[in-house]
């Protein structure tokens, strides 16, 4: 894929609609976004204030789409966007934030930050600009089918396992059945006992399910780097898999950029509405528990908190059904003190982890979901986002903090009731 | 001797055992798949985990270590796997179980102990390609037979 | 020229001039901006953009408790100048019958001691509002030349009026000259700079609790 600062220009005009330029239109540079935003919180450095991430791109509106803009450029008044400077925005862009939209809630003009970056991206990706981790993981995504490169194969060995451990029969490629579960690379590979856990639980509650031995990934690289024609290429795959199956509904698993790019981005991709929909687990759980097929006969009696993933709550719209859940299970929930839709990222989301050099930056603004939890003192932390978990994992590592990460779906299937 | 053929009898059998033993027989299951970790801090949780004198501090000072070795070795999220480390990953896992208190651990630290050890031969057949099903699951079943065996 | 023709010629041909640039002006940036379109949402909602879009418009005028605390100069010292601008421009006594020859239009007005008192703290938190753009870490780095113009445009009328109400200084009409003068600066320059956001707000919070409110979230 050849890269050029013309295309990344020419995408990022492609990219402007008129919310982008509204947004650009209204900043009135009062800093509020800075307050939102963990990178600046936790690091004290202005050049993370959210909308400063999106420079560049402003002002290729205002050369492009402003009367005045273009009357400038044409007179040479203007300052043209060059590589280099893309160049440093990359990190900006791509070290400094996860596109969790806790900016995007605050602004007092109405700015949807969040959204202006995934659109930036694709001009960065465009202009040649994205983090190697990225582009490593889009390219394996799209020839293997993973973006940590899991195979069939090594999906099959942990099926079985998964079979041993629970005593059931993983159902793979079966026509017809009413919900077909994707699986995050990271799931497959750090937290195999998801696949147990909700075969459990759908067995119990008598939920037709399947897994596609053809899509199985729920990540979405190309949504991370922002590089549409792949984003959705990867979601035709799902796409064609369900259709070939039949099934009712997609669900997506505890991956919270995967279920934000299924469910709210994949139709736009693809230029297409689905003929199936998309759930994120939580979801089915939760309508499960209100019809009576979800039943625990233990709780969790140890304090527990949760931490929720910014594209499943904020970005998302799944913000009761785990609350839901929780209370279900758990003697003692208290929520953070900043909690649903206002709560604080765990700082690793959008491609953060998987770029090494921002393991730095990634760690300082965990800092942020420390004080949270300093504050709530919890015995342990429940989350339903894999990614989340295992930075929630470090950062508790890294500041020497004793509190187990949970996975909701996980928890849930501990304490299944027996009929 | 008793004989164990599924993972229902295998759990219900292993539940049955004190905080004591549970981490006795935790340790074998780890002690097996060692091989497949390079991180001498596992071998060291393990050798922890095994005796049977060892001192509160010891195994929290364990514990921690454990945890740490599970954490720093697990896939970055996006980056190209590796099975080999993936084994090693769960090698730690499984330690972490092994070491952990039996009320903090769901399902026991011998269970999960279990499961976490049979991830890391099947991460194992998976770099491999060769073909393991079962191998470590039968080695626990032997395991835990023989040592329900009175003495 | 003397005051009188000067107050004339900003009532008259001034005035007719900075109102042409303003309307047209705040039309084409507007028109900018629509013309850009917004690609229609195929993904399933699950809540209505309409109402999303509405509610944001004026729920977003409500900062969240973690804002306030964090940023509570800028969200107090924003509501007290903004009221303070609006509240003068809108309810003083001689705007309204201003306003009633272009618009036809009455509406009741405040006492013009509290337009007065109002002022006056207008003026004091604009001072205290450049104060803190200029040193406080994030403000100053964002800050552009159009920031500071902005500023001033905002606080010339408030002083100009203020003074030209009190006669204080110079003679009356060219008081008066310098308040409506210092109004048609604001209206000509109004468009080309972020003060468009007297309007493009709107727009913003509905496109903002839209999006959001399409997926069941309250923005």
């Amino acid at each position: 894929m050849s890269a050029s600062l013309e295309q990344g220009i020419h995408a990022f005009k492609e990219q402007i609609d008129a919310p982008v330029a509204t947004f650009f239109s209204s900043c009135v540079r009062c800093g509020l976004c800075a307050q939102a935003c963990l990178f600046y919180t936790e690091t004290g450095n202005p050049e993370y204030t959210p909308i400063h991430k999106l420079e560049p791109l402003r002002r290729v509106w205002k050369q492009e789409y402003t009367f005045w803009g273009r009357y400038a450029k044409a007179f040479g008044l203007s300052k043209p966007v060059t590589d280099a400077e893309l160049g440093d925005w990359e990190k900006y862009v791509y070290d400094s934030c996860t596109m969790c939209g806790r900016c995007s809630m605050v602004c007092p003009v109405g700015n949807d930050i969040a959204y202006m970056i995934r659109r930036m991206r694709e001009g960065m990706a465009a202009a040649g600009h994205a983090p190697e981790g990225l582009v490593g993981a889009t390219r394996r995504a799209i020839t293997i089918g993973s973006p940590m490169g899991v195979k069939l194969p090594a999906l099959q060995a942990q099926i079985r396992n998964a079979e041993q451990e629970s005593g059931l029969k993983i159902p793979v490629d079966v026509q017809g059945a009413d919900y077909m579960v994707l699986l995050s690379s990271m799931e497959i590979m750090n937290f195999p006992e998801f696949i147990s856990a909700i075969a459990r639980i759908f067995e119990r509650a008598n939920v037709s399910w399947t897994i596609s031995s053809e899509a199985f990934e729920a990540t979405n690289s190309g949504i991370q780097i922002g590089v549409s024609e792949l984003a959705a290429e990867l979601v035709q795959r799902v796409v064609d898999a369900a259709e070939k199956l039949q099934v009712k509904n997609v669900i997506s698993p505890e991956c919270g950029h995967a279920y934000f790019a299924i469910r709210w981005e994949g139709p736009n991709l693809v230029g297409k509405a689905f003929n199936f929909k998309v759930v994120h687990i939580l979801e089915l759980l939760d309508d499960l528990r209100k019809q009576g097929r979800l039943k625990v006969s233990s709780k969790e009696t140890q304090k527990l908190t949760y931490h929720d993933p910014c594209q499943i709550t904020r970005r998302g719209g799944v913000a009761e059904q785990p609350r839901n859940l929780l209370n279900m299970v758990a003697e003692n929930f208290v929520e953070m003190p900043e909690h649903g839709t206002m709560n604080w990222c765990c700082g690793a989301g959008g491609g953060v982890s998987t770029n090494e050099r921002a393991d730095e930056l990634r760690l300082k603004a965990f800092k942020r979901k420390q004080a949270q939890l300093n504050a709530v003192q919890p015995d342990a932390l429940v989350s339903a986002c894999s990614n989340c978990r295992i930075q929630l994992e470090e950062g508790l590592e890294e500041n020497s903090m004793d509190i187990p990460v949970l996975s909701l779906t996980e928890t849930i299937a501990a304490h299944l009731s027996d009929d | 001797m008793t004989t164990i053929t599924n993972d229902v009898k295998f759990r219900q059998l292993v539940s049955g055992l004190d905080a004591a033993r549970q981490r006795a027989l935790a340790a074998r299951f780890v002690g097996h798949v060692l091989d497949l970790c390079s991180d001498e801090r596992v071998t060291r949780v393990a050798q922890v985990a095994a005796k049977s004198d060892a001192s509160a501090s010891e195994l929290a000072t364990a514990l921690h270590t454990a945890r740490t070795a599970a954490i720093e070795s697990h896939n970055r999220c996006g980056a190209e796997c590796d099975w080999k480390d993936q084994a090693g990953y769960f090698v730690a896992r499984a330690a972490v179980a092994a070491i952990t208190p039996a009320d903090q651990m769901p399902g026991g630290p011998a269970w999960q102990a279990a499961v976490s050890s049979r991830m890391a031969r099947t991460c194992e057949s998976i770099d491999t390609a060769a073909e393991n099903a079962g191998t470590e699951q039968d080695y626990q079943y032997r395991t835990l037979a023989e040592f329900l065996e009175p003495r | 020229m003397t005051p009188a023709e000067l107050l004339m010629w900003v009532r008259g041909p001034a005035l007719q001039f900075a109102t042409v640039v303003f309307v047209v002006g705040v039309a084409v940036r507007i028109l900018e901006i629509l013309l850009l379109g917004r690609k229609p949402d195929l993904a399933e909602a699950r809540g209505s953009e309409v109402i999303g879009g509405l509610r944001t418009i004026i729920s977003r005028s409500i900062p969240d408790r973690g804002t306030l605390q964090r940023s509570s100069f800028n969200v107090v010292a924003g509501y007290i100048f903004h009221a303070g601008f609006f509240l003068a421009l809108f309810f003083f006594a001689p705007h309204i019958l201003l306003l009633h020859d272009v618009f036809g239009v009455y509406w009741p007005s405040l006492p013009t001691q509290f337009i007065d008192a109002l002022t006056v703290v207008s003026i004091i938190t604009l001072l205290a509002v450049l104060f803190h753009r200029i040193t406080h870490k994030v403000m100053r780095f964002l800050s552009r030349p159009s920031d500071y113009v902005a500023w001033l445009l905002t606080i010339l009328p408030l002083i100009t009026g203020y003074l030209a109400f009190h006669r204080v200084g110079l003679a009356p009409p060219l008081l008066m000259a310098l308040h409506i003068g210092s109004v048609e600066l604001l209206m000509i320059v109004f468009p080309f700079t972020k003060l468009m956001h007297a309007f493009t707000l709107f727009l913003g919070r509905y496109y903002n609790g839209a999006i959001a409110g399409r997926r069941g979230v309250n923005a």
